[in-house]
């Protein structure tokens, strides 16, 4: 079902400086929606907001077009996973999964039944009898997800649940996550601080910051055009250069760099170079256009991946991935750098 | 080396049992003994006079257990119903002076009960609730209640409020979040503190003797003038009565905290 938001609002008086305030977000139907942001700008606020356990200052949230902003927590019919398991741990497996059938109404038979059905779908048949206590935090982290989505609710919203778990069991969680999306299909609104968990997952994104959306779109298409410097800051872009733009020729500290974008007059802004597009040879002495020489000051190596910085002038140096294969580069090599023209992104100072 | 530690500690571990043990059997030898002259290690004779005392009904031993029962439930009650309230402040809410007030509700325990006593007694004559049974049990409160309030605001700890919002976001409104949610987390502490609510009614003397002015027989008042002089056997089978009623009730709070803690893994 679709939610909506409408200007919503909500701050609390232990923090006079924080406000949350979301004009308008729409999730559609069985879409995978992800809220990201860092810690404390709002995500899990703006999560509560819609299970009910927070009252909004002002504002509406719909429901598949009915309004619910009046309803309490308990009639609203979503679930929610929270970043702690939270399995009651006086109640076995079965009961905590039956839980909420159990307030539905359903007689013991339909909900054991029903339960143990999503106790095998998330793999973890034959645990019934069994108390959380007794199992790991990753086999607890999947009881909860039976949990909330046993009840075939209409809005799953789900809370960073997997940052206490090890890489493995996170990839591991993802994927089990996923694969209860395609096979029921719940509308869900998921909220981490993990980039890397944001593109595997998201169909769609929101990036929050200090309580406000500051753009919203395909994760893939926000990493590879950044609507403004949070976005590709909070995303991993750290070759952010301010400089000026004049036709299409872009300034910075002396050097200049031939970009698509065009501007009939002289305009600040920011030049956003994502680490991937910057091409990398060993250098020959000839510098042509869009390309600059420099050194190597920093390697680090992860999966096959080859991190890089490299210092251009003794006030600049980019950041650059690329394959680590049939590469042998050492700190102080002497490379060069090519950067391709419509792979550049400039942004206007905002105002300009 | 290691032998010798263990000799060491399974020696004092037998010295410090005997030390416990030996009052409840040197009890209980007398209270069956007919004569114990000094230098005896047992005693002369042996006979159940005591025990036919004590335990025949125009003696007045079944009403006082009664009575002592009476205000230990009470007692408990009250406790409950106030230190509901206090331990969930205390457990789940900050507020100014939280320390402070914590400290003051600790008092009881921390002052001598006899300077308490004084002070209570004069606004009880005030109140005119001296010398009754209502009387007393308000004053067995005070000694009580600060033990209940720190189990139950443990337990209030325990439950916080992210259980509560886990049960609302599947649907359970109020009624079903106190059975399914508050009370299950609370039953630990509560039976906690109302196994030592008990315990320390049950064997309160001064405050009883006090405020009910020799009209509220408790199991302890019976009991006192015996060991205090005027029939030491007597005195110790009701001693003994005692410990098996206050047995009793500690073996019974206790499995059903060990019923809640293991099955329920509380």
């Amino acid at each position: 079902m679709d939610l909506r938001i409408e200007n919503v609002k909500k701050q609390f008086s232990s923090e006079r400086d924080f406000i949350l305030d979301i004009p308008e977000l729409e999730i559609h139907k069985g879409e995978f929606f992800g809220l990201i942001g860092e810690s404390g700008c709002g995500k899990t606020t703006l999560l509560k907001l819609i299970a009910g356990l927070l009252i909004p200052d002002e504002g509406s949230i719909y429901l598949g077009g009915e309004e619910i902003t009046g309803i309490a927590a308990e009639n609203r019919g979503m679930a929610m996973v929270f970043q702690q398991d939270r399995l009651f741990p006086y109640m076995n497996i079965l009961d905590n999964v039956a839980f909420g059938l159990k307030m539905k109404g359903l007689t013991k038979n339909d909900r054991y039944a029903r339960s143990s059905e999503f106790l095998s779908a998330v793999g973890l048949g034959g645990f019934e009898r069994r108390y959380p206590l007794e199992l790991s935090g990753g086999q607890r982290q999947r009881i909860a997800i039976a949990r909330a989505l046993v009840t075939n609710p209409p809005l799953v919203l789900i809370d960073e649940p997997f940052s206490a778990l090890d890489p493995n069991l996170r990839r591991e969680m993802r994927d089990l996550v996923l694969q209860l999306h395609r096979e029921y299909g719940m509308t869900t609104l998921f909220v981490t601080h993990d980039r890397e968990e944001g593109f595997y997952l998201f169909k769609r994104m929101a990036v929050i910051k200090k309580g406000k959306i500051t753009e919203t779109g395909i994760p893939r298409v926000l990493y590879e055009s950044p609507g403004n410097l949070h976005t590709a800051r909070f995303l991993g872009i750290e070759n952010i250069i301010a400089g000026s733009l004049f036709e299409n020729r872009f300034t910075s500290r002396g050097s200049c760099l031939t970009v698509s974008t065009f501007s009939e007059r002289k305009k600040d802004g920011f030049l956003i170079i994502r680490p991937e597009v910057i091409g990398l040879s060993k250098s020959s002495d000839v510098e042509d256009e869009n390309e600059l020489k420099g050194h190597i000051t920093g390697i680090d190596y992860s999966s096959g991946i080859l991190n890089l910085r490299v210092e251009t002038s003794p006030d600049s140096s980019f950041m650059l991935t690329c394959t680590a294969l049939d590469r042998e580069l050492r700190i102080g090599d002497k490379v060069k750098l090519f950067f391709p023209a419509g792979k550049l992104i400039f942004l206007p100072t905002e105002g300009s | 080396m290691k032998r010798s530690t263990d000799m060491a500690v399974l020696s004092l571990f037998i010295f410090f049992l005997l030390l416990s043990f030996l009052p409840i059997i040197f009890m209980i030898l007398l209270s069956i003994s007919g004569g114990w002259p000094w230098p005896d290690i047992l005693p002369s004779s042996f006979n159940a006079r005591s025990w036919k005392y004590v335990l025949d009904i125009h003696s007045g031993t079944w009403t006082s257990v009664w009575t002592s029962l009476k205000i230990a439930f009470w007692a408990t009650f009250i406790d409950l119903a106030l230190a509901l309230p206090a331990g969930n402040a205390l457990g789940r809410y900050e507020f100014p002076l939280k320390g402070f007030l914590e400290t003051l509700l600790m008092l009881p325990i921390l002052v001598p009960p006899v300077v308490i006593l004084m002070g209570l007694h004069r606004t009880f004559i005030s109140l005119g609730i001296t010398e009754t049974f209502f009387g007393v049990v308000l004053a067995h409160v005070v000694p009580t209640l600060p033990y209940m309030i720190r189990a139950l605001t443990v337990s209030f700890g325990k439950l916080g409020f992210e259980w509560e919002e886990q049960a609302r976001v599947l649907g359970a409104g109020w009624l079903s979040r106190l059975f399914n949610v508050i009370l299950p987390f609370l039953m630990p502490g509560m039976i906690a503190g109302s196994a030592l609510t008990i315990l320390i009614s049950m064997s309160q003397y001064i405050i009883t003797l006090m405020m009910g002015g020799g009209q509220v027989i408790t199991l302890t008042m019976r009991m006192f003038p015996y060991i205090n002089g005027g029939d030491q056997v007597t005195g110790a089978a009701y001693a003994v009565l005692f410990s098996m009623i206050a047995l009793i009730l500690l073996i019974f709070m206790d499995l059903s905290l060990n019923r809640l803690y293991r099955e329920k893994r509380l």
